[in-house]
């Protein structure tokens, strides 16, 4: 199984839903993790999750990937029990920029098939 | 024993009437005291009360709070801090990023941060609470005057106090503290920042219409002037959150070495 496998893409959209600044991710860079969720939290104003990948030589690295919160993850279909400890799972993540096993969810494909991502749906225009 | 007893009452009494001396005479009512509530006031021209959302439809400097115009010379410090967070952004670095730290956003910045603003409006203030850590703003409009300086315990969200002129809510904030509050990336707020809301409400209520004046004559020359407006968003809940001590430990690009300080 190939741990972490590299592609530079150019990713246009954006999270904001953040309590902090994201400079620190490289946008233009998706990294797909193929893995084992070790644990997911489901708690504002981020939820989060660390999953552990193969590195090729044996061992383990967790990466953590920090998501929006659980108020916008709803609104693209998510239940705290989406994700759990032990499932098998193939997570797309804008990458660190230093290098460290971290970023920034984009999607999470299961292993029943279906994927996730977190993108909200936009605030609805006002009523007429 | 019984003269030790009588000095120790006698000191009790003597600490009781200086404590009563102290006192001010002029606390006002709070804005949930029923007497306040029951003063008769002429009716408001709207009520916010609702969940508020900041309108993203435009680009991103159309709903921050900066940059600052060129108009708008800058103090030496607050060059000199401009200066290192452009510098910061050319690297892909985050310059101070004190809200990813935990501290409180601020006003105004509070209001733009992307997540729903609760509002309760009664006839004596307006409760805020944004989705943001549950920072709360209060505004008042029980006809109160700004706290004495020497008193106010000085915050992030400053002090507001609003009166009504016609169907616009003009609110005055002053009183906010001196530091790790920024107006936008390398423009500091200082304990001089003063704020002006004319808050309008647009197409039948459904769009809140802020326009906003700032002055801070220790961080920048004049006044800086932004309109923003808000949708009323009856889908989106404002529910508990809080920046708990771990919460970084999970959240990686707030530990990361792209955070220039």
């Amino acid at each position: 199984m190939r741990a972490v496998f590299f592609a530079a893409v150019l990713l246009a959209s954006t999270s904001v839903f953040a309590h902090h600044s994201s400079a620190g991710i490289d946008r233009t860079k998706s990294v797909e993790l193929v893995g084992t969720i070790r644990q997911f939290s489901w708690t504002n104003p981020h939820s989060w999750m660390e999953v552990d990948v193969p590195d090729g030589k044996g061992g383990i690295l967790t990466w953590k990937v920090e998501m929006t919160s659980p108020a916008y993850l709803v609104r693209a279909g998510w239940k705290s029990t989406t994700v759990k400890t032990g499932d098998e799972v193939k997570v797309t993540v804008r990458p660190l920029r230093d290098g460290s096993p971290g970023g920034l969810f984009v999607s999470v494909l299961l292993a029943d098939g279906r994927t996730f991502t977190e993108r909200p749906a936009a605030p609805p225009p006002p009523k007429p | 024993m019984g003269k030790a007893l009588m000095l120790a009452a006698a000191i009790g009494l003597l600490f009781q009437s200086h404590a009563a001396a102290q006192a001010p005479s002029d606390i006002p009512l709070n804005p949930l005291a029923p007497a306040n509530l029951a003063k008769p006031r002429p009716k408001a021209p709207f009520d916010l009360t609702g969940t508020w959302f900041i309108d993203m439809a435009g680009s991103q400097n159309s709903w921050r709070f900066g940059p600052p115009p060129p108009a708008n010379k800058m103090t030496a410090d607050t060059q000199k801090h401009f200066e290192a967070a452009q510098k910061a952004q050319k690297e892909g670095k985050a310059y101070r990023d004190d809200i990813g730290q935990c501290w409180p956003a601020g006003l105004p910045l509070i209001m733009t941060r992307v997540w729903p603003i609760a509002m309760i409006q009664l006839p004596t203030a307006i409760y805020m609470v944004s989705h943001f850590m549950n920072s709360l703003r209060i505004v008042y409009l029980d006809g109160r005057p700004h706290s004495d300086p020497d008193v106010v315990v000085r915050t992030f969200n400053g002090e507001s106090i609003g009166k009504w002129e016609g169907d616009t809510l003009v609110v005055d904030t002053t009183h906010f503290v001196n530091d790790h509050h920024w107006i936008d990336a390398g423009i500091p707020a200082t304990d001089a920042l003063r704020i002006v809301e004319r808050m309008r409400m647009l197409k039948g209520g459904t769009v809140l219409q802020i326009e906003y004046t700032l002055t801070d004559p220790k961080s920048w020359e004049g006044t800086m002037k932004w309109t923003k407006q808000w949708n009323r968003v009856d889908d989106q809940e404002v529910t508990e959150v809080t920046c708990t001590p771990d919460l970084n430990t999970h959240i990686p690009s707030t530990q990361s070495e792209f955070q220039a300080r």
